[in-house]
């Protein structure tokens, strides 16, 4: 099945356009005008910061949200005509817990299971097999839910939502609560769904697993998706080419010596492009970013003679999806861009 | 539609309930029916209670009244249920999956009417000995008594509905169902007969639903219908109407 959509070409599995949603006439617009196309067999990840608007998108495109106004497509069809429909071939992973707290971790997979339709007793056997072996559950097999941790009762939900077939899976915030190794585990397992054709809606706060997963990637701020790209092409168009230099020294770091820095980057910087700035890290590391690395190198380290410091490492490293996030929720003229042209619609 | 119900309902029984709580519905009503039946019944003697133009003894009034209060304790987890789903975010995960707002309401419903009929009838069992003597039930008495028991079931299990979806805290929770159930129990037909009470007494308990419901379960089971019987079904099924409208509305409303 998920084969076979995903050699439809000429169909998105989500459509979104002109969506808005406002919670009370006097309210600003939670969600206002935004557009994109969620292709099949892709993670598209759609990240911002808290309170931008993602958690009410995704509660739309999960129809317990109903917008103000726009129209969403998922498989080819009216969201709004054919919830039920629609729903029996999705999975949702909510940002907040949900469990059977009477329950065992055994139990109750095979009650959702049952409820997902699975009716053959073997079939869903098998598959909480599955399930408990691959999320590294199974030592929470006879365990009640109410008896786990938070972790452990996150990675439960995770692993619940592959007890049935699905095209979509909407994963708000999935990680939140796992351990690294829970995590990469789950991000593989993720992978490797995808490869075989499901499509995934992913909202995350965390950058790595962004850049890890997604395919392509739309940033939302205030309501509006204020950038939309690959991860990489992110970095390209966003990034405007800046670089962080990272510097370690044997010697405690001055102030003095961190001002002279500042202000000799600060003169070799483009006029036009200032956008140059320093982290201390600790006494003896810090981190310069700057759009022309290249040129600045060598002028750190002539002051770093001159000044009779010694370097113990040196490092130059292209920006992170995090410093290029930071960057565009940052930046009031790509936000003031959008929300100044009232007509023009956030597309992606 | 009907798949998506059952589905629901089946969820209900093996998921939302608690069993120490099914335990306890069962165990309740049998303590009074033995333990309080069988002491108050030694205190007052001989003397038998009026039902319409009957006279049964004090065991088989009990008995009786308990099949009414026990469908009234067993609905009453339909609150738990809402409740437990609302806080363990449950309600909201059914919603994403293929079950609507509709179809959760009508699967609670189901499932009180189920829970309230299953605790009144192990009271039937458990209890009728104490009331051989007495019963006598027609055709035509039946459906009064299962009537009140399915309508005593909406009323009560969509009364504890509203309860849990407006109120937020557990400790509240707990405190305001406690004091529901010592006005409805005590303050109610199910344990002593309504008349020679002093009147305001008398008025309160024809204020307290469960009055009604176990009046019409008795009638029905000792076949003492008559004009009063008529009346107060007619008064609990718009009361219950009332009642599930509002918890349909409050789960409607309810926040995900």
């Amino acid at each position: 099945m998920r084969t076979m959509l995903s050699k439809i070409q000429n169909e998105h599995c989500i459509s979104v356009s002109n969506l808005r949603k406002r919670y009370g006439k006097n309210i600003a617009y939670a969600v206002n005008d935004i557009t994109f196309n969620v292709e099949y067999g892709t993670v598209f990840g759609f990240l911002g910061p808290n309170g931008a608007g993602k958690t009410t998108t995704l509660r739309i495109l999960t129809t317990l949200l109903r917008q103000s106004s726009g129209s969403i497509y998922v498989f080819g069809k009216d969201l709004m005509k054919n919830q039920l429909e629609i729903k029996k071939r999705i999975g949702v992973v909510s940002q907040n817990p949900s469990f059977e707290a009477n329950l065992t971790v055994e139990r109750a997979l095979d009650l959702y299971g049952i409820l997902w339709g699975l009716k053959d007793k073997k079939i869903r056997k098998e598959k909480i097999n599955e399930i408990l072996n691959t999320f590294d559950l199974e030592s929470l097999r006879n365990v009640k839910n109410d008896e786990l941790s938070i972790g452990q009762r996150r990675r439960v939900q995770v692993a619940r939502e592959f007890i049935h077939e699905m095209d979509l899976l909407f994963l708000d915030e999935p990680t939140v609560g796992l351990d690294p190794s829970a995590r990469r585990l789950f991000l593989d397992y993720i992978k490797n769904q995808v490869e075989m054709g499901l499509t995934v809606f992913f909202t995350t706060h965390i950058m790595e697993e962004a850049e890890y997963l997604c395919d392509k990637i739309a940033i939302i701020d205030r309501g509006k998706i204020i950038a939309f790209d690959t991860p990489t092409g992110l970095k390209q168009k966003h990034g405007k080419g800046a670089k962080t230099i990272e510097l370690t020294f044997k010697d405690i770091l001055s102030k003095s010596f961190i001002q002279l820095l500042n202000t000799t980057i600060s003169k070799k910087q483009d006029s036009g492009n200032n956008n140059s700035y320093i982290d201390l890290n600790g006494t003896h590391t810090i981190t310069i970013t700057v759009n022309n690395a290249e040129e600045i190198i060598s002028e750190v380290l002539k002051l770093v003679y001159e000044n009779g410091l010694e370097i113990e490492s040196i490092s130059i490293n292209r920006p992170s999806l995090e410093e290029v996030f930071l960057s565009i929720v940052n930046n009031d003229d790509l936000r003031n861009e959008q929300s100044n042209d009232g007509e023009r619609t956030t597309k992606c | 539609m009907i798949g998506s119900i059952l589905l629901l309902v089946y969820r209900n029984l093996v998921a939302a309930i608690d069993k120490i709580f099914l335990v306890w519905i069962v165990a309740f009503p049998i303590v009074y029916i033995f333990v309080v039946g069988y002491s108050y019944s030694a205190l007052i003697g001989d003397q038998s209670i009026k039902i319409g133009t009957l006279s049964v003894t004090y065991t088989s009034f009990l008995t009786a009244g308990m099949i009414g209060f026990n469908a009234m304790n067993g609905s009453s987890v339909a609150g738990s249920i809402v409740w437990n789903d609302k806080r363990n975010g449950m309600f909201q995960q059914l919603l994403v999956m293929r079950f609507s707002k509709v179809h959760y309401i009508i699967g609670n419903l189901v499932t009180i009417i189920l829970i309230g009929l299953a605790s009144a009838g192990i009271i039937i069992l458990i209890g009728f000995p104490t009331m051989s003597e007495d019963i006598n039930i027609t055709l035509w008495s039946i459906p009064y008594t299962v009537y009140a028991l399915v309508i005593g079931s909406i009323f009560f299990g969509s009364f504890a509905i509203i309860l849990s979806t407006k109120i937020r805290s557990s400790e509240t929770h707990n405190v305001i169902n406690n004091g529901l159930f010592l006005f409805f129990s005590f303050i109610s037909s199910a344990f002593y007969p309504a008349h020679g009470l002093p009147v305001l007494l008398s008025a309160a308990f024809y204020i307290n639903p469960l009055t009604y419901i176990v009046d019409i379960s008795r009638a029905g089971i000792f076949s003492q219908i008559d004009a009063f019987t008529n009346i107060e079904v007619l008064i609990i099924s718009i009361l219950a109407a009332t009642v599930f409208m509002i918890a349909t509305r409050s789960m409607v409303s309810m926040k995900v």
